[in-house]
């Protein structure tokens, strides 16, 4: 058989990370509504062949719970980073072509959000927007705009000197016109990897504020309350509740880092082709 | 990836060590061997105490909600407010018995004139506070009238003025008859006017049986044995209290660092060497509301009201449709007792408003009333779905257990809850349009009229009104007697026409009264406990002077 070149391992690694979170978001829904499902009769169980992930002190599936959970950390994650990646696209933009002034308020702008500690401003947010999905995504989107917004500027900032973008300038095209003719296409691989890369980061983020106590209600399966619940727990033994949750949160966060690795690889000029 | 797996197999190490962490308590922790030798020789010096019989101190440890945030103030709900207790550095006038009736502390005498607007109480003449001071009627008047002025936990709007007659003597002046004053006055400590001030919360002077020696903010409270105290000497010299969440009281037991830890029923089907597993009834009861009024808003735009449960077949096929066993079974492992009221066991509790589970009479009921079950097996009525959105403290694991057993026996009777986790921030408003599972409890008629006796329109803390029940009520805060007022709190319940229970209006759904659970060594002898009121906390120590060891 002939050996793998680099370009296809990486497009099949890619495609085996992104096939894997799919089939959890998928699996995560379809069983949405036996997650929330309490039968006492079956309560504590440790892991079996019925319960992979054993069962907690409501008598709740952990499979069921931890799949669904991760789904909905998926999604949250992804709305998050969708919005929080388009502000940072087009706030970058405009900083780097509107003029001195509008630069220097978003770089201000910038400044302040960085200046705050994340999780702080994080749980404010969703505080504020009284918790729940909406608070959270809220709050994620708000919060992780601010590096991606930096390298678009930056690299908007490169282009503008850039030979062919001058000779637009100096053919009279609008600002605007030349931001979305000449420029996005030059920066969607930066975006897209900037995009994917925020996944993990949202996905912790909603995990460790809903482990606060900040973010969705305590019924709802959200790996950070089975996470925080699990704690209480575990002094009595009940390992399982936080080890395999845990786990594929990790499992999780990884697969999504190595996607956006491999996207990274495959777009980049400097190593698209090896 | 190489770097990236690394971290990874560093992460799942660490893991593992935490986990490791966990299961062996008597590993010390690295970078404090100190507190650990300390520990060691304290756990040596308790067994020597213990098998000479000569120990008289105890370590109990309680949750951290306990710890008084504004200290030990009368004012600001020390012994008083939601988590009634007895103040044991201060004094009361009166005290409940054991059957939760009155009996005298300070005073010597109580008497109310004929109207009930003047109360007199004549107290002890050999009461000395902690600092040497006489304790007088001035003592008393003054932290009356502080109260009043002041208590951000309890109401005193009935009292106008407290006055001293003479220095054995007070008299206090009512703004309207209230009968179960004497229950007030077992709840407010006698604070000393001489040595009252901002900074009392934290620097308490009272003339009770123990005095406080020591606050560490967070973590622990030492309170000594008064010498000079007028009654009974405590037996228990010092009594250190440590406030830990639930998981870590468990490990502290565990590790034999505390004598009395506080437990929750998750906890009870563990064993831990030399302990015992004490359970002590209560009147700490859980329930939820039923709005008993269509919806509609409320003048702030809020919803309040809802169309299902005002229909009174509804709430009473609810009472009779739940299996509280079950519920105890399930959720409190079996420590427990079915509440059928907010005052179960009192002396002002109606008997009449105890029911059988009865699943089929609910069904017939809830036919009868119109509401048939539809393709999906939820009732229906005039287009109206059988469906509740249950709320509970989403802090609280025993409620949110309970909520969603509700749920699952609910769904027996064709109705269709949801159950969602609310913070308190909301919760109360939200309460007003759909049911909460609250917890009360105190030893206090009060509470009846706070839960069911309107405020202006409707009652505070879901919709009702009953002209009836209100007026019983009025009558027994009223009544000269305190004899007189029971039988009317409880005619306030049922009385034989109309009321809360049952067969009356239901407004409120009571499932169980929680066993207050403690991990105790077994040779210390906790005394009888009095039925602990609504609060797992300090009313485990209301008799700690009469503690001791075996």
């Amino acid at each position: 058989m002939k050996r793998l070149n680099g370009r296809m391992l990486t497009v099949l690694s890619f495609g085996m990370a992104a096939l894997f979170l799919v089939s959890i978001a998928i699996a995560g829904q379809a069983y949405a509504g036996s997650a929330l499902e309490t039968d006492f009769s079956r309560k504590n169980l440790a892991p079996c062949a019925q319960y992979l992930f054993g069962t907690d002190w409501l008598g709740r599936d952990m499979l069921v719970r931890t799949l669904t959970g991760l789904s909905m950390s998926i999604r949250i994650g992804l709305l998050a980073a969708g919005v929080s990646s388009a502000l940072a696209f087009i706030l970058g933009a405009l900083a780097a072509t509107m003029g001195k002034a509008v630069d220097s308020f978003i770089t201000w702008c910038i400044d302040l959000v960085m200046g705050i500690p994340h999780i702080l401003l994080l749980i404010l947010i969703s505080y504020a927007l009284g918790r729940g999905f909406k608070g959270v995504v809220t709050g994620v989107a708000l919060t992780h705009w601010t590096a991606l917004a930096r390298v678009i500027r930056g690299e908007v900032l490169q282009l503008k000197e850039a030979p062919y973008i001058k000779a637009a300038q100096k053919l009279g095209m609008g600002r605007l016109l030349i931001v979305w003719k000449h420029m996005v296409p030059h920066l969607f691989p930066q975006f897209l990897v900037g995009l994917i890369m925020m996944f993990p980061h949202a996905i912790l983020h909603e995990a460790s504020i809903t482990f606060l106590g900040f973010g969705l209600p305590p019924e709802q399966p959200a790996i950070g309350i089975i996470l925080s619940e699990s704690m209480k727990h575990l002094a009595m033994g009940r390992w399982w509740l936080a080890v395999f949750p845990g786990l594929l949160l990790v499992l999780t966060v990884v697969l999504f880092d190595m996607a956006g690795e491999s996207l990274r690889k495959l777009l980049a000029p400097g190593s698209a082709h090896r | 990836m190489r770097k990236r797996l690394s971290g990874l197999v560093f992460t799942a190490l660490m893991i593992a060590s935490a986990l490791a962490g966990c299961g062996n308590n008597s590993v010390p922790k690295a970078g404090e061997p100190e507190a650990a030798a300390q520990r060691e020789a304290e756990k040596t010096e308790l067994k020597k105490d213990v098998s000479s019989g000569t120990k008289d101190s105890v370590i109990v440890a309680m949750g951290t909600t306990s710890e008084p945030e504004s200290g030990f103030d009368p004012a600001y709900g020390w012994g008083a407010g939601e988590h009634v207790h007895e103040p044991l550095i201060q004094s009361t006038l009166t005290v409940t018995t054991a059957d939760l009736n009155i009996d005298y502390d300070l005073a010597t005498d109580v008497r109310v004139s004929g109207d009930g607007m003047t109360w007199t109480v004549t107290i002890r003449d050999d009461v000395r506070f902690t600092d040497g001071e006489l304790l007088t009627a001035e003592d008393v008047a003054f932290t009356y009238n502080t109260v009043k002025e002041n208590s951000s936990v309890n109401d005193f709007t009935m009292l106008k003025e407290a006055a001293a007659v003479d220095a054995g003597t007070i008299e206090f002046r009512m703004e309207r008859p209230y009968s179960i004053w004497p229950y007030t006055m077992a709840i407010v400590g006698i604070v000393p006017e001489h040595a009252y001030g901002p900074d009392y919360g934290e620097n308490p002077i009272g003339s009770g049986r123990y005095i406080m020696k020591q606050w560490d903010k967070g973590q622990q409270i030492i309170f000594e044995a008064n010498p000079d105290y007028y009654g009974e000497t405590p037996k228990m010299k010092k009594v250190t209290v440590v406030f830990m969440d639930e998981d870590a009281a468990f490990a502290a037991a565990l590790a034999g660092q505390v004598d009395l830890a506080y437990t929750a029923a998750s906890y009870s089907d563990q064993k831990i060497e030399g302990y015992e597993l004490l359970a002590f009834e209560t009147v700490d009861n859980r329930g939820f509301n039923l709005p008993a009024a269509p919806a509609s808003l409320d003048e702030d735009g809020n919803a309040a009201g809802n169309d299902f449960t005002s229909d009174v077949r509804v709430r009473r096929a609810i009472n009779t449709g739940l299996d509280r066993e079950e519920m105890i079974a399930n959720v409190l492992n079996g420590y427990g007792t079915p509440a059928y009221s907010v005052c179960d066991k009192m002396p002002w509790y109606n008997e009449k408003a105890q029911v059988k589970y009865d699943p089929e009479g609910a069904a017939a009921l809830l036919d009868e009333a119109g509401w048939l079950a539809g393709a999906d097996g939820i009732r229906e009525k005039d287009g109206i779905r059988a469906e509740l959105n249950l709320l509970y403290p989403a802090s609280d694991s025993v409620r949110q257990a309970l909520a969603a057993d509700t749920k699952n026996q609910l769904r027996e009777l064709g109705i269709d809850v949801t159950i969602e986790g609310v913070g308190w921030d909301t919760a109360y408003t939200r309460a007003q349009a759909e049911p909460l599972m609250w917890g009360w409890g105190a030893h206090t008629p009060m509470e009846l009229y706070n839960i069911y006796h309107t405020a202006g329109e409707s009652a505070e803390y879901s919709p009702y009104a009953n002209a009836a029940v209100d007026q019983y009520m009025d009558d027994a805060l009223a009544a000269t007697s305190l004899e007189e007022s029971c039988d009317l709190w409880q005619k306030a319940q049922w009385d034989g026409t109309t009321g809360i229970t049952q067969e009356g209006d239901i407004p409120w759904i009571w499932l169980v009264n929680i066993d207050h659970l403690y991990w105790s060594r077994v040779n210390l002898k906790v005394a009888d406990q009095k039925l602990h009121p609504h609060g797992h906390g300090w009313s485990i120590v209301n008799n700690v002077d009469q503690w001791s060891w075996e």
